[in-house]
């Protein structure tokens, strides 16, 4: 299994921001968009074939031109006061049509992953994702954290807008974070480094959507600014926003009044008390609204409160 | 060379054959299957070598069509005489470039073979009566010309790729020239058999290796499967419609795509 390294940049103790796809891609989103804003410079990838079936082949005049896989490729940037190395990888190395990474091939990328980053002198490791919470979709979405350790619990929660996942309150604080943007963080603190996941919140109807949402992002890259240090133009997001919430609304528009009015109660009690409203509303709801979109996601996502 | 890949029966005597490979899977036609069955047979193949399953297929249970239980086989032949070493198998499930990298290892390592051919059919909304063609896809421009006489053509396409394309890709990461030919099957007959396909393949591979093929076997399948066509067009006035747009290079929409390639599919007998 290979990877190729472009460059040696000299890195003084860089953070990790990981990226793959997820659901609503909210942290694949958050990534890909601070990596941009900063203007960070390709410097590795890992060989796709080992993990990949090749997407797409070109053939002109009867001549194999190229054969695309799905890339795996790190980044750096140096800012003024921490350098920072960015992985986005375009698909999870799945077997049998899953949606997300599992087994052999889910650890072995990972582990190449950070094999890559502990030579730079990588101690800490981001990841993000998706909370699927039974929240309104016209709340800001919180970000919700998922640590390595106790001793990064202060420090998340100096955060703006971020709760760990145990302030969610009503269930009890035990999940899973399905995939690569979990795995990654388990096998990164069996290794010693710090490793924090920030997930932003997803109304739990919307989880099985098939387009991005990109509200949740907005929040976890604001979270990722304040980390950094740094200030961030959101405009792009803004605008993928405003045209994800028109679908959403008319979505919604399409709701019968008694479904709306019982789902609405959300605007007043989950974001003062999380998870507030009672089971049966939750089960009713959630009974009454699936049925909106036939292409479901994965049961529980990268994490199900 | 992962060396515990595979099970060798007996060692080859082959001296830089050209590798031809064919795929179960996806068989459209049944070309591939046809022709490197009517290869190792006629040729006088010897299995030499097979790629374990374990890794690549499935292995909870046992998988059966029809009546008959499938075993994944993925198997070496060794005709000497012509120097032809050509492997049979089922798409792997797992691990593609793994398994991929195994042929081309064997080939290459323990056969030393020179160049690569890949055989494999796509459906074509063409008329069984219309002369087939071979479309071919190159893995290096030196290798297309020396095969431009033998009226191969030449295939534009983007999309998702085939496993023939996948091989012929890693081959050229070897520097290992190859080429996938991809005869034309009216769509028609993809379920079935296309005896005409399987000969256009088998008279080009007989051209180019020098074979000595007698392919005489199959003009009688290709006159029993235009009979029974023909049957079928005087007993049906709608099919016998339908194939004359196709023989005058019109279309059918997708209904009548259907119909035609049920009736004949059952006209033949579900095998031709």
């Amino acid at each position: 299994m290979g990877i190729k390294l472009f460059k040696q940049p000299k890195l003084k103790k860089p953070e990790l921001f990981c990226g793959w796809p997820g659901i609503g891609n909210i942290g694949l989103i958050a990534i890909d968009t601070l990596k941009g804003v900063l203007m960070a410079e390709e410097f590795a990838e890992i060989d796709p074939w080992d993990f990949f079936y090749p997407e797409k082949v070109s053939i002109r005049d009867g001549l194999l031109k190229d054969l695309e896989f799905p890339s795996n490729k790190f980044y750096y940037q140096r800012l003024k006061n921490r350098d920072v190395i960015f992985f986005i990888g375009e698909k999870q190395p799945t077997e049998g049509g899953r949606m997300y990474a599992t087994g052999e091939k889910a650890c072995q990328i990972a582990n190449l992953v950070l094999d890559v980053v502990e030579k730079f002198g990588c101690h800490r490791v981001y990841t993000s994702g998706a909370c699927v919470s039974p929240v309104h979709h016209t709340m800001k979405p919180r970000v919700v954290s998922v640590l390595s350790s106790d001793k990064l619990a202060e420090e998340v929660t100096r955060y703006p807008n971020t709760i760990l996942v145990s302030e969610m309150g009503g269930r009890e604080s035990e999940g899973v974070i399905t995939g690569l943007n979990g795995l990654l963080l388990a096998v990164a603190k069996n290794r010693g480094l710090e490793s924090i996941c920030l997930m932003g919140e997803i109304p739990d109807w919307l989880s099985g959507s098939p387009f991005p949402y990109p509200k949740a992002s907005k929040s976890v890259l604001e979270v990722f600014a304040e980390i950094l240090g740094i200030s961030i133009d959101l405009t792009v997001l803004d605008e993928m926003t405003d045209q994800i919430e028109g679908i959403v609304e008319k979505i919604y528009e399409g709701f019968p009044s008694e479904i709306k009015e019982r789902y609405d109660q959300r605007k007043f009690v989950a974001q003062a008390k999380p998870g507030g409203i009672t089971e049966q509303d939750a089960r009713w709801i959630k009974e009454h609204i699936n049925g909106f979109f036939k292409k479901g996601g994965e049961q529980g996502g990268e994490r199900s409160v | 060379m992962e060396k515990d890949l595979f099970e060798i029966y007996q060692p080859s005597q082959l001296q830089n054959p050209s590798l031809l490979v064919g795929w179960q899977t996806h068989d459209v036609g049944k070309l591939s299957s046809k022709v490197i069955h009517f290869l190792t047979e006629k040729l006088g193949g010897q299995k030499i070598a097979e790629i374990k399953p374990s890794g690549f297929f499935p292995l909870a249970g046992a998988a059966f069509k029809g009546n008959f239980i499938q075993v994944p086989e993925s198997k070496f032949w060794a005709c000497e005489k012509s120097n032809l070493l050509i492997f049979n198998s089922e798409e792997p499930t797992y691990e593609w470039y793994r398994f991929l990298t195994a042929i081309l290892d064997f080939a290459e390592h323990y056969c030393q073979a020179k160049e690569l051919y890949t055989i494999s059919a796509r459906p074509s909304l063409t008329a069984h009566t219309t002369p087939r063609r071979i479309l071919a896809v190159y893995n290096q421009p030196e290798f297309q010309k020396p095969l431009q006489g033998y009226g191969l053509e030449d295939m534009t396409w983007e999309g998702p790729p085939a496993i023939s394309s996948y091989l012929l890709w890693a081959a050229e990461r070897r520097d290992i020239p190859g080429v996938s030919l991809w005869p034309e099957i009216p769509f028609y007959l993809a379920a079935g058999e296309d005896p005409s396909a399987a000969k256009l393949t088998l008279s080009f591979l007989d051209r180019r290796f020098n074979l000595g093929l007698d392919l005489g076997e199959l003009d009688l399948e290709i006159t029993n499967q235009y009979e029974k066509i023909a049957g079928l067009r005087r007993q049906d006035t709608e099919i016998d419609e339908y194939i004359n747009r196709l023989e005058s290079g019109l279309s059918l929409n997708e209904e009548e795509q259907v119909k035609l390639a049920r009736e004949v599919y059952e006209v033949l007998g579900k095998r031709s």
